[in-house]
C-alpha cells in the first residue's frame, strides 16, 4: 500500500530526486497506477494536451513481444562501430514507468491516424498521416515530454517505434563501401552545408574507430 | 575555378555572403565574420573531438597558398588517420594505410551556394549568448537553435580576436550534446607551407572515380518527403576504382545539415536492412525491388533518426532505363 499521495504528485511533476522517485517506483502498486494516471490524464487535459490511457495489457504485450524477439545479432551495425539501437533498454524503462498514455496525433485533439506513444518528439509514426497532421502531432508530443517525470520515456518511445525489421537486421558489407560512403557524405556535406571542418572530424574518428576493430 | 569550399572552421558559410546584409543582426555579423576568418586566416590547433562517448584529439592546420586552400586534419591518438583537403581535391588516408581520393569536378554547385548564401536558413534562429572561454582565449559565445524536430541545433565558440571557431557542440532536441570540438591550442602564425600538406607514403590508393556516362544500373532518387527547407543539393555516381558497381548518391541540405542517399544494385541475398546510430550520424538502409532489379538505399546523414526513417519510408527509385 502507497497512499502517500504527496510523494505521488512530486513523482509525477518531476519534482523528485532518483532516491525519492526510485522509492515511489518501488512502492507502486496497482492502485497507485491508477490514481497517478488519473492525475496524469487530468493533467494533461488542464494543459490542452489530448491524450488517452494506455490500454492496461500493453506492458504486458509489450513485454511479451520484446521477450519473444531474438537477441539481436552480433553488433557489427551499418557502419561498422555505429551503436545499435537499443531495443532492449527501452523495454526496461517501459517496464519501469509502468504507465504511457497514447497521445491523439492532429494537435488539435481531432483523433486522426494511428496512436503513438507520446513521449518523445520521436513518437510520430514513420509511415502514417499526412505533413501537418505530423506536424501537429509531434508538436504535442514535443510539450508533453515537459510533462513527463522521467527522461526514459524518450527510451520508451524509441524502442517501440522501432520497427522490428530495422531493430533486428545489420548491414553485413565490407568496410571499402562504408568507407565510400562516409567520405562522400563528408565531402558533400562540406561542401554544402557549410559545417566547415567538422565532416572530416567525423569522417576521421570514424575511419579511426573502424580501423581498431 | 572560383568555387569556394566550405572549408575551414566554419559553420555558417552560407553567411558569408557577397550580398549586404541591410538589417545585419550582431548574430549574423559575427557569423560572417567568423566564416571568412576560417576561410582566410592561416592556423593550426589541437582540438579534442567528442562522438558518441568517445574522445579523439587531432590536429587541424589550414592555409591558403596560391589562392587555394589547404587543409590538413590528422587523427593524433590510436590509428593514424588523416583527410587532406588539397585546392579541390579531398583525400582520405585509412588505418590500414589504403588511401582513398575524391575530386569534386562538380560545376553545378555555385548556384546552389548562392541560393543558400543570402540568409541564415529559416529553419534556425541565431542568437548571441554571452561570453566563454576557450583554448585560454575570450571567446563570444553564440546558439543556432532549429525551430523544429528534424534537425540538431549548434552552440558555438567563436575567438574575440580572431573570429574563428573555437569549440563547436552539435546539439539534440533536449539539449544534449550529441557532438563537440573543442580546440585546447591554437597557433595563428604557425608559418605553414605546401609541403606541410603533403600526401603520406601509402601502400595502396584507390580514388573514388565519377561514372561518366548513365548506364542502365544507374537510378533516379526521388525523396517523397523531406523535413521543410531540405532541397537536393547535389548528386553523382561513382565507383570505387573498377572493383565495385558504381553508386548513386544524391544529398539534400537545409543549409547546415545534411544527409545522403546511396543507391547501389544488388543481389538479393548479399545485404541485410538495418538502422545505426553514432553520435549525430545516423545510418539506414533499406532494399527496395524495381522488379527486374534489387537496390539498397543508404542514408547517411547527421539529422535525428526518426526524421531519416520518415525519409526513408518515402523515397522512390525510378530505373533510368529498362534493363534488359
Amino acid at each position: 500500500m502507497n497512499r502517500d499521495y504527496e510523494a505521488l504528485s512530486a513523482f509525477l511533476d518531476g519534482e523528485t530526486n532518483e532516491l525519492e522517485a526510485r522509492r515511489v517506483l518501488r512502492d507502486l502498486d496497482q492502485a497507485d497506477m491508477a490514481t497517478l494516471g488519473r492525475w496524469q490524464l487530468a493533467s494533461d487535459t488542464l494543459r490542452g494536451h489530448a491524450s488517452r490511457e494506455v490500454p492496461p495489457a500493453f506492458n504486458a504485450r509489450l513485454s511479451a513481444a520484446l521477450a519473444s524477439e531474438s537477441k539481436p545479432a552480433k553488433r557489427s551495425g551499418v557502419m561498422g562501430g555505429f551503436a545499435r539501437v537499443a531495443v532492449a533498454a527501452s523495454v526496461a524503462a517501459a517496464t519501469v514507468i509502468g504507465w504511457q498514455y497514447w497521445s491523439v496525433p492532429g494537435g488539435s485533439g481531432a483523433a486522426v491516424g494511428t496512436p503513438t506513444l507520446a513521449a518523445n518528439d520521436s513518437a510520430a509514426p514513420v509511415s502514417a498521416g499526412s505533413g501537418s497532421a505530423m506536424a501537429g502531432a509531434q508538436t504535442v508530443a514535443a510539450e508533453q515530454r515537459l510533462t513527463r517525470p522521467f527522461g526514459e520515456t524518450s527510451l520508451v518511445a524509441q524502442g517501440v517505434r522501432q520497427n522490428s525489421r530495422a531493430a533486428a537486421t545489420t548491414v553485413n558489407t565490407a568496410q571499402p563501401r562504408v568507407n565510400a560512403m562516409l567520405l562522400r557524405h563528408s565531402e558533400f556535406t562540406a561542401r554544402h552545408s557549410s559545417q566547415g571542418m567538422m565532416p572530416y572530424a567525423r569522417l576521421v574518428s570514424m575511419d579511426a574507430r573502424n580501423g581498431a576493430r | 575555378m572560383m568555387r569556394i569550399l566550405a572549408l575551414g572552421l566554419t559553420l555558417a558559410a552560407p553567411l558569408a555572403a557577397p550580398v549586404a546584409f541591410a538589417d545585419s543582426t550582431p548574430a549574423q555579423s559575427l557569423l560572417e565574420e567568423m566564416t571568412e576568418a576560417s576561410q582566410q586566416l592561416q592556423y593550426r590547433g589541437r582540438f579534442l573531438y567528442q562522438l558518441g562517448g568517445e574522445v579523439s584529439t587531432m590536429e587541424f592546420s589550414h592555409a591558403v597558398i596560391d589562392g587555394k586552400q589547404y587543409q590538413r586534419l590528422t587523427h593524433l591518438d590510436g590509428r593514424l588517420v588523416e583527410v587532406l583537403q588539397l585546392g579541390e581535391e579531398v583525400v582520405c588516408l585509412h588505418p590500414n594505410g589504403t588511401l582513398t581520393r575524391i575530386n569534386d569536378n562538380d560545376t553545378g554547385l555555385l548556384a546552389f551556394r548562392d541560393r543558400l548564401s543570402s540568409s541564415i536558413p529559416e529553419q534556425y534562429n541565431v542568437l548571441v549568448d554571452g561570453d566563454g572561454r576557450v583554448a585560454g582565449r575570450p571567446t563570444t559565445r553564440m546558439r543556432v537553435a532549429p525551430l523544429d524536430t528534424h534537425r540538431y541545433g549548434y552552440r558555438l565558440w567563436v575567438d574575440r580576436d580572431s573570429s574563428l571557431l573555437l569549440k563547436s557542440e552539435m546539439v539534440d532536441a533536449s539539449g544534449l550534446a550529441v557532438e563537440r570540438v573543442e580546440f585546447v591550442s591554437l597557433d595563428l602564425e604557425p608559418g605553414l607551407k605546401r609541403s606541410d600538406f603533403q600526401l603520406p607514403k601509402v601502400i595502396a590508393e584507390r580514388s573514388l572515380e565519377t561514372v561518366p556516362v548513365p548506364g542502365p544500373e544507374r537510378v533516379h532518387v526521388d525523396a517523397g518527403w523531406l523535413p521543410r527547407g531540405f532541397e537536393a543539393a547535389d548528386h553523382d555516381w561513382r565507383r570505387v576504382g573498377d572493383l565495385r558497381q558504381p553508386v548513386t548518391a544524391q544529398s539534400y541540405t537545409d543549409g547546415l545539415a545534411t544527409f545522403t542517399l546511396f543507391v547501389e544494385s544488388v543481389a538479393s541475398d548479399q545485404v541485410e536492412e538495418g538502422v545505426s546510430r553514432v553520435g549525430p550520424t545516423v545510418a539506414i538502409s533499406r532494399i527496395q525491388d524495381l522488379g527486374e532489379r534489387i537496390y539498397l538505399m543508404t542514408l547517411v546523414g547527421e539529422i535525428p533518426q526518426p526524421t531519416a526513417e520518415r525519409i526513408m519510408e518515402a523515397v522512390t527509385l525510378r530505373a533510368s532505363a529498362p534493363s534488359s
